[in-house]
C-alpha cells in the first residue's frame, strides 16, 4: 500500500508545516509525494521535499515515488533549480522531467547544490560571490561588504549541516521579486538536511541545563541566543549568532526549523512568530534567510 | 615584525584553488600552517597576520586561527591583523567578544583600530597612540581631556590585551 504526501500547490516556508505534517511517519508504507497540482515551489519547499524524499527512502519500505509538477513551466523551473539532478537519487519519478540544466540565470544565484563536507561549503562560498555581488549591491541596494557578510552566512548554514546533522543536505539561493508578500526584491538562502537536528545534537552537553524543558524549541533556543554546541570548546556555537547578526543588519529574516519547533529573528515586515512549538515533526533541520531589497531612507 | 600571509598559508595547507577562509577545518589547518611561521620567529618580534588576498573569512575560521592564536600565544606575542576588511572585522569582533580578547587591526586603506571588547576610554586612548606616537599618560590625559588616573588606566587595560608595549613611562601602540 501506497500512502500520498501532498505537496502544497504554493510549497514554501509557510505552508512547509501542512506538507510535515502530511509525511508524517514515512517508515510503515510506501510514500507518493504528489506534485502535480504544484504551481510553485520556494528554494526552501525544494530542498526540504528532498530532504523528505532521503528520510522516506532511506527508512521507508521501498523508494518513494514523485509525481512532477503537471505544470510545465513549474516543472521547468524546478528543473532549472536543480531539483530533478538530485531528487532521481531518492524519487521514482513519474512525469515527463524536463530536459533543462540547473541555470545560472539571473534569478538562481546557486542552483540546488549538496553539502556533504567541507569542500562542497568552499566551492558555495566561491560561487556565491561570483554571482551575488551584483544583485547584492545593484538590485537589493546593500553595501558592497554586504557581499561578503552574505557568503559568510552562507556559509556557516551550510557548515551546520557537515558538523551537525549526521548526513548531507542541500542549499539554494535565488533571487525574486516578492510582489505581494513584501513589494521588494528578495535573496533567499534555503537550507535543509534530514540529518539528526539540534534537540539530538546538542542532547549531550545541553540538555542536563534544561531538565524536563528540554526539546526541539529549547534546543534552538540555546543554539541561537546562547551559542550552544555540542562541543566542549568555547569556540564552537558561534555560527547562528553570526547569521542573526547579518540578517538583522539587513533587515532580513532567520528562521530555523527543526523537529517539531521552529525559532526566528523576525523583521518588521514578517509577522511570524519567534519561536513557535508544537509543530508537526520533520526530521533534520531547515534554515531560511531572506534578505530583502534596502528601502531608500 | 614579521608578515605571514594568510592566502600562501592557506593554498600551502588546504588547497590552491581556494581563495577564502572558510570552514573550521581550513581554519584549523591555516592556524597550524601559522603556528609553522610564528615558531620561526623572534619571540620579540610582532606577527603581522596578513589578510591583504584573503577574501571571505567566516565566523568558524576567525575562531580557529585569530581566536585560538591569541588564547594560545597572545600572552607572549603581540599580534596585529593586516589588511583586513569590514567584513573580516565582522567575523574577528564576534569571535573576540567570546572570548574577551582584543587585537589591533590594519584596513587595506591604513587605518589602525581595536578589535574587540575595549572599554571606550582606552580604544581612545589607543587612537591618539597610533596617531601621534609613544606618549607618556599625563600626555594622553590631556588629549583625551580627563584626568591622570583615568588615562593610566586605560593605558593599563591596553597593556594588559598587549595592544600597547610600555617602556618606562611612555607607552607605544603596536602598529605596522
Amino acid at each position: 500500500m501506497t500512502r500520498v504526501v501532498e505537496v502544497p500547490a504554493h510549497f514554501d516556508d509557510r505552508s512547509f508545516d501542512q506538507f510535515a505534517k502530511t509525511f508524517g511517519d514515512p517508515t510503515e508504507r510506501r510514500l507518493l509525494f504528489d506534485a502535480h497540482a504544484t504551481q510553485w515551489a520556494s528554494p526552501y519547499g525544494l530542498v526540504g521535499l528532498l530532504a523528505a524524499g532521503q528520510v522516506a527512502a532511506e527508512q521507508g519500505p521501498e523508494r518513494p515515488q514523485l509525481t512532477i509538477p503537471a505544470d510545465r513551466d513549474v516543472a521547468h523551473y524546478w528543473g532549472r533549480a536543480g531539483f530533478f539532478e538530485h531528487a532521481k537519487e531518492w524519487f521514482e519519478i513519474h512525469g515527463k522531467v524536463p530536459r533543462v540544466a540547473a541555470a545560472h540565470s539571473s534569478d538562481v544565484l546557486l542552483a540546488i547544490t549538496p553539502v556533504r563536507g567541507t569542500d562542497d561549503v568552499h566551492s558555495v562560498v566561491e560561487t556565491i560571490q561570483e554571482r551575488s555581488a551584483a544583485i547584492l549591491s545593484g538590485e537589493l541596494g546593500l553595501e558592497a561588504t554586504a557581499t561578503m557578510g552574505f557568503a559568510m552566512a552562507l556559509s556557516e548554514a551550510c557548515q551546520n549541516i557537515v558538523e551537525h546533522a549526521g548526513t548531507s543536505g542541500w542549499v539554494a539561493v535565488q533571487a525574486y521579486h516578492w510582489r505581494r508578500r513584501l513589494g521588494r526584491r528578495v535573496v533567499v538562502i534555503a537550507v535543509a538536511d534530514a540529518g539528526i537536528g539540534f534537540r539530538r545534537s546538542l542532547e549531550a552537553t545541553q540538555a542536563g541545563r534544561f531538565g524536563d524543558r528540554w526539546a526541539d524549541a529549547t534546543a534552538l533556543e540555546a543554539a541561537l541566543f546562547q551559542g550552544a554546541s555540542r562541543f566542549r570548546d568555547p569556540g564552537r556555537g558561534q555560527g547562528l549568532g553570526g547569521i542573526a547578526r547579518y540578517v538583522s543588519r539587513w533587515e532580513g529574516k532567520l528562521s530555523v526549523r527543526s523537529g517539531a519547533a521552529r525559532i526566528a529573528i523576525v523583521p518588521e515586515w514578517d509577522d511570524s512568530n519567534p519561536l513557535t512549538d508544537g509543530l508537526p515533526a520533520f526530521p533534520g533541520s531547515q534554515v531560511l534567510m531572506i534578505i530583502p531589497a534596502q528601502q531608500a531612507e | 615584525m614579521s608578515h605571514i600571509d594568510l592566502k600562501i598559508i592557506l593554498q600551502d595547507t588546504v588547497s590552491n584553488g581556494y581563495g577564502d577562509l572558510v570552514t573550521r577545518p581550513t581554519g584549523k589547518a591555516v592556524r597550524g600552517g601559522v603556528e609553522e611561521a610564528l615558531a620561526g620567529l623572534d619571540g620579540e618580534q610582532t606577527a603581522i597576520i596578513d589578510f591583504s588576498a584573503v577574501r571571505c573569512l567566516d565566523i568558524s575560521c576567525a575562531d580557529e586561527i585569530v581566536g585560538k592564536l591569541l588564547l594560545q600565544y597572545g600572552a607572549a606575542r603581540l599580534f596585529l591583523l593586516y589588511g583586513v576588511t569590514a567584513s573580516h572585522c565582522d567575523s574577528i569582533e564576534q569571535v573576540l567578544e567570546r572570548h574577551r580578547l582584543a587585537v589591533v587591526a590594519r584596513d587595506r586603506d591604513g587605518k589602525i583600530q581595536v578589535l574587540g571588547p575595549v572599554a571606550e576610554p582606552a580604544r581612545r586612548a589607543f587612537g591618539i597612540l597610533s596617531d601621534r606616537g609613544p606618549a607618556a599618560p599625563e600626555e594622553v590625559a590631556t588629549e583625551l581631556a580627563v584626568g591622570p588616573d583615568v588615562a593610566r588606566r586605560a593605558l593599563e587595560e591596553l597593556r594588559t590585551l598587549r595592544l600597547v608595549l610600555q617602556a618606562s613611562d611612555r607607552y607605544t601602540a603596536v602598529t605596522a
